[in-house]
């Protein structure tokens, strides 16, 4: 596998752009020239030496200024080891190990369509990036107008933004998957054969984005998510099941996969 | 490159025999932590190591536990992953020659429901180019069947260490369980059934729960306790079991920095496996060995015997 780095990388810097959500800016330059949309990289929260928390967390790549050499991280507070890397100061250094994993694959000859729910907005950014200046949609979701994450950013990208809040405080009152059913339910069958989703966020909103894919036979691909040890295929920990095949392991066969793979029953 | 070690050939020496096993150091990696060496290469320089101890073969490909597998503790890493692994197979296919021709020095770990599948696992390696040693696994905490049931009883122990000796012309090693009352009378019975050497201690069984959820966090209940939360319990049974035994014993558990493993080194292991250190920085093998290294040259050790502590 072409380029994966282990190194200390300086936080350029760390700001809160919702409630417990926060956008981290390292200076990570290998990361920054090899990562591809879709990649993660593996963050220690802590920077002195010692085990506690002992392992490294994964974080997908939200998007990379590649002549500063940034990378950027945008993570919520979950647990301990996000309390942690959340109060890192600008200038500290982290360790940082990547870029990991398999990305999407953009296909050009098609119209792409990213459906981010919550911060599953994350990884799609970087997408959205590389998408610039082409056709596509991005379908943006959220419990309420405060939690919208990036939108900003999205619209920048010239690509069209359609928002969903849970609660109609912003954007189409409802679900990511109510405005992408209505969008590919407009479509012929012909036009349908010319998108492809991106999609990321919570399980429900992923499988339903899933079904509907499947159900209007357009293609999507996903990025999932799980525990994991050491992002590189070593522990064999991040497994989810797949459909006849088993299980899949997040870190090494993802964290983007074709959503057909996935046994969205139990998951 | 992080992950090369200098002054190898320095004045410090470092190479260790287990049985016909010759290694240019005591430090290798364990089974488990370490995939079949591809998947770490990127990040360390294998032949710098010992030996690599290749993920667990069983006969047949195991697909492993349901999710969630991995629960961290404090310092330390629950897993419950079941053994999956490819097979024996596949193993011999598609693993073993990428490690064959890199001339890594590699131990195949293997793991069978019956004394008759332990056997014929180390009959279908025999012959094969490129294995160096077999490590039995009698004590994976983390499958019903099998596994650390022969790992408990001195008498199992024994007949599986005895049927795989007879099986294979390789050095033969014996994974101990620390979940025994008594870890020495286990390693004494594989002595006497002709294993090569013992490596201790495997996984401590643990648990956790999650009590947002108020259920078990791993998909499988209970897991294997590793990581540096655990050292100082294998660092105790090591020291037992080197006064018990006359066979070479690696010493495995929490192993993270050169201090761990020079503790290892003096409480008589002939040499140590790292395990959870490699989930959290993939160069920690490496610098485990620069480290003693470096600790040696500092204090006029000059062979590895030196280190041990004679009482």
């Amino acid at each position: 596998m072409a380029g994966r780095f282990d190194m200390t990388a300086k936080v350029v810097s760390i700001r809160e752009v919702a409630p417990e959500t926060f956008l981290l800016t390292l200076h990570a330059p290998e990361i920054a020239e090899y990562a591809v949309p879709g990649q993660f990289v593996m963050i220690r929260p802590r920077q002195e030496a010692g085990f506690d928390p002992l392992l490294r967390r994964p974080f997908s790549i939200h998007r990379v200024h590649a002549q500063q050499e940034h990378i950027e991280i945008l993570f919520r507070v979950v647990g301990r080891g996000t309390r942690l890397l959340a109060k890192v100061c600008r200038g500290s250094v982290l360790c940082v190990l990547g870029p990991l994993g398999k990305g999407f694959e953009v296909r050009p000859a098609k119209i792409p369509v990213l459906v981010g729910g919550g911060l599953g907005v994350a990884p799609l950014l970087f997408l959205a990036d590389r998408l610039k200046g082409g056709k596509g949609v991005i379908i943006l979701g959220a419990l309420t107008k405060g939690f919208l994450l990036r939108l900003d950013a999205f619209s920048l990208t010239g690509l069209d933004v359609l928002v969903a809040t849970e609660d109609g405080s912003f954007g189409n009152k409802g679900l990511v998957t109510e405005v992408l059913n209505r969008l590919l339910g407009r479509l012929e069958a012909e036009s349908r054969r010319q998108i492809i989703v991106f999609s990321c966020g919570p399980i429900p909103m992923l499988r339903a984005v899933a079904g509907l894919s499947k159900s209007y036979q357009v293609e999507c691909q996903v990025s999932l998510e799980a525990y994991m040890a050491c992002g590189i295929g070593l522990c064999m920990g991040c497994a989810i099941r797949a459909g006849r095949q088993g299980y899949l392991h997040v870190c090494k066969d993802g964290p983007v996969f074709p959503a057909n793979l996935i046994d969205w029953d139990q998951i | 490159m992080d992950g090369q070690v200098k002054g190898l050939r320095g004045r410090v020496d470092l190479r260790v025999s287990i049985g016909s096993l010759d290694l240019k150091n005591p430090v290798l990696l364990a089974s488990g932590t370490c995939g079949y060496g591809a998947e770490i290469e990127d990040f360390v320089n294998l032949e710098d190591l010992g030996a690599i101890v290749v993920k667990g073969i069983s006969l047949e490909p195991r697909q492993g536990n349901p999710p969630p597998r991995l629960a961290e503790t404090p310092c330390g890493l629950l897993n419950a992953i079941g053994l999956e692994n490819v097979g024996v197979e596949a193993f011999i296919k598609e693993k073993l020659p990428w490690l064959r021709e890199r001339g890594i020095t590699t131990i195949v770990n293997i793991l069978g429901n019956s004394a008759d599948e332990y056997e014929e696992l180390a009959r279908r390696l025999a012959g094969n180019k490129g294995i160096h040693g077999l490590e039995i696994n009698i004590s994976c905490p983390n499958v019903k069947k099998g596994g650390v049931a022969f790992g408990t009883d001195p008498q199992q122990a024994a007949e599986v260490t005895k049927r795989v000796v007879a099986a294979t012309d390789l050095p033969v090693i014996v994974k101990l369980s620390p979940n025994v009352a008594d870890i020495c009378a286990i390693a004494v019975a594989v002595q006497e059934a002709g294993a090569t050497a013992v490596s201790l201690i495997n996984t401590l069984l643990g648990m956790a729960i999650d009590i947002e959820q108020r259920r078990p966090v791993l998909g499988n209940i209970f897991g294997g306790l590793s990581g540096p939360a655990i050292k100082p319990v294998a660092l105790r049974m090591v020291w037992q079991v080197v006064r018990c035994v006359d066979i070479p014993v690696i010493g495995i558990g929490g192993i993270t920095t050169h201090v761990d493993a020079l503790e290892f080194l003096m409480a008589g292991a002939c040499a140590i496996q790292i395990g959870t250190a490699n989930l959290i920085d993939p160069t920690a093998p490496v610098k485990v060995v620069q480290g003693v290294i470096d600790f040696m040259q500092e204090n006029n050790y000059f062979s590895l015997q030196a280190l041990k502590i004679s009482s």
